[in-house]
């Protein structure tokens, strides 16, 4: 984890049910930080890029995206999280969706997401991904933003 | 889709059978005249006979009466000269009579009323030749004076005068029969005639309504061969047409099935997961209950108990295990809308080489379920996608293979034919077979027919058929219950040609 600050997980993602087993399975893998989450696409970019205490302004983030929001597509907020001279390009952006369509998985890493991972209808390998992705998130090295 | 007839229509049928009838009775009517024409010239020719007899026996008449008058001519002569000359003549003459008369007897025997004449006349005949030959002969002793006298008292004029009546009235006999018979063959020639007319106008009818049959006929085989050239000049579009609109309606249920299953997905990480979470909760609730009875057993209802125990674990089993089989459907449609989405490279391949690789590949099935299978050779080439082609005769070949009439060896074999622009290709197998009810039905997603006794989820014909649509091609099987089926992939010869939307 980072020295000064801890690493904020900031969690956009539609569907409750599944904000819900995905924050309880990271917190078995053993990982404390705060999670922020959204429902919503704009809500979301507001804090990411506006909010006083949100990523751009202060602290680093690590950003966990589903694509399929009720209003916008989970790639336009990638795209503007890495865009050219965007604050928060560096942010490690892991996509977490249902989505599995190849076209779609390299449109993501086109656009510089970090990590994709398909939600697994099999809970236990939905399980056992996020716990890994949580033993990942302990030792992944996250920079700040810039200003 | 439009089904042209090529049948006539009623009236015009009715019309082409009378004029059939019409026709028929002509000829009939034909071949009447042509017996009638026949025995009315077999009639005219006896006509002619009579008639010539007629000419014949007046020919004879007249013969003897010349032979009578020259005999008597030349005893006259003698008479009066006593020269030899007439005595010569007159032998010639009277030995010419007996056969003139014989002749004459011979050519009128049929005819009662003239043997009756010549009877009278015959004894005529002898008396005045007895007469002759005693003053020819008187004559020939010098006496010609006696000869004279006798001459001029015997009855030799009276005789010659009543052989002359008598013939006359023979020859105007035969006059009468001339008549007669002649009349005979007039009429005999009228109605000839008139026949023969009766004929030709009866042949120049049944002409007319022969070239009126024939043009009709002529004249329909070519509106039907018309429409039939009109019928294949647009079945061509027709297919095309269909084919495209087919292949847009696949299009869109690809792109519905996408999104619904993967839609459907999501609600389904919730169900499987809180489930999860539920079974885990459980654990420590049983565990719970299971402390309680040993410690204190008073506080543990019956309900808890079987709760805790037996509905708890229960219901979340069923959860599991129809969320599992939803999981497997909404994977099912999504591999089938992804296969949909696959693009589609045409390009030539050889049916027979496709089948031998499947075949290869799924050899140690084939023998597990103790079946052959072969491939007709050669196979029409085709021009279309491999891999589409592929997964459409594999899925058919295995299906053959998978469901067998039990206690009859598998026989499967994959033929194939050419149709102008388009290749049919058939697995054609001897198996279980499918009821007629069911043939539309097996090639819906999740349907199945017969006894489920195979393992599957209903995706292989469905997924066929969604291949097929793809390459611009239709499936159908025909099959009995209990004989085997024959499943008939019919394709574009050149997928290139076909559609520009695939």
């Amino acid at each position: 984890m980072n020295d000064h600050k801890s690493v904020g997980i900031v969690m956009i993602e539609d569907d409750e049910g599944h904000a819900r087993l995905i924050e309880k399975n990271i917190r078995r893998a053993g990982i404390l930080n705060d999670i922020r989450h959204f429902t919503d696409g704009t809500t979301a970019l507001d804090f990411l890029f506006d909010a006083a205490d949100g990523p751009a302004k202060s602290g680093p983030a690590l950003i966990l995206l589903d694509l399929n929001l009720p209003d916008m597509s989970g790639t336009d907020i990638l795209a503007r999280i890495k865009a050219e001279g965007s604050p928060l390009r560096r942010a490690p952006v892991v996509v977490l969706t249902t989505t599995d369509d190849k076209v779609e998985i390299q449109r993501c890493y086109d656009l510089g997401c970090n990590v994709y991972i398909t939600k697994p209808v099999n809970y236990e390998s939905f399980a056992q991904a996020i716990r890994q992705l949580g033993l990942f998130l302990s030792v992944i090295q996250v920079p700040s933003a810039e200003s | 889709m439009a089904r042209i007839s090529l049948k006539l229509p009623q009236s015009e049928g009715r019309i082409a059978r009378w004029l059939v009838a019409f026709m028929t009775l002509g000829f009939v009517a034909l071949a009447a005249a042509a017996v009638a024409i026949g025995w009315i010239t077999v009639r005219n020719a006896r006509y002619t006979a009579d008639i010539l007899h007629t000419q014949d026996v007046r020919q004879a008449i007249a013969t003897l009466q010349v032979e009578m008058e020259q005999s008597e001519t030349a005893r006259r002569g003698y008479l009066l000269t006593g020269l030899p000359l007439f005595s010569t003549a007159y032998e010639t003459t009277a030995q010419r009579l007996a056969p003139a008369l014989t002749a004459l007897r011979s050519s009128t025997h049929d005819n009662p009323r003239q043997t009756a004449r010549l009877d009278l006349i015959e004894p005529r005949v002898g008396q005045l030749r007895s007469l002759r030959t005693q003053s020819i002969a008187l004559v020939d002793a010098g006496r010609i004076g006696e000869a004279q006298r006798r001459f001029a008292v015997d009855a030799s004029v009276p005789l010659m005068r009543s052989i002359r009546y008598r013939l006359r009235a023979m020859a105007a006999e035969e006059v009468r029969l001339l008549e007669i018979r002649s009349d005979r063959q007039q009429r005999s020639n009228m109605l000839f005639l008139s026949v023969a007319g009766v004929a030709a106008l009866l042949l120049l009818v049944v002409a007319i309504l022969a070239i009126l049959v024939i043009r009709r006929y002529t004249a329909d085989l070519g509106a039907s061969r018309d429409r039939l050239h009109l019928l294949n000049e647009t079945l061509e579009d027709q297919v095309v047409e269909r084919t495209a609109d087919l292949s847009r309606a696949n299009d869109e249920i690809q792109r519905f099935a996408y999104i619904v299953s993967h839609d459907l997905r999501s609600p389904l990480v919730n169900v499987m997961g809180f489930t999860a979470e539920l079974a885990e909760a459980a654990a420590p609730l049983a565990a719970l209950i299971d402390r309680a009875e040993a410690i204190a057993p008073e506080i543990v209802t019956p309900e808890a108990r079987i709760a805790a125990r037996e509905d708890l674990p229960e219901a979340i089993g069923f959860i599991r295990a129809s969320t599992q089989k939803m999981d497997r459907l909404i994977n099912a449609i999504l591999k089938l809308s992804r296969e949909g989405r696959r693009s589609i490279t045409p390009e030539p391949v050889d049916p027979a080489a496709v089948g031998d690789a499947i075949v290869a590949s799924i050899q140690h099935l084939i023998d597990d379920r103790g079946a052959t299978v072969t491939i007709d050779r050669p196979l029409p080439a085709l021009v279309t996608d491999r891999l589409a082609l592929e997964q459409i005769l594999s899925n058919l070949i295995e299906n053959a293979t998978k469901y067998l009439q039990p206690g009859r060896p598998g026989v499967i074999r994959l033929a194939g034919t050419r149709e102008r622009n388009r290749v049919i290709l058939s697995v054609i197998d001897n198996g279980r077979g499918i009821a007629p009810g069911d043939h539309q039905r097996v090639f819906d997603l999740f349907r199945r027919a017969g006894p489920q006794d195979q393992p599957g989820e209903g995706i292989g014909l469905a997924h066929v058929r969604a291949l097929a649509y793809r390459l611009g091609g239709t499936i159908d099987v025909v099959s009995t219950l209990g004989e085997g089926a024959t499943f008939r992939l019919n394709l574009p010869f050149d997928l290139r040609l076909q559609d520009p939307v695939a």
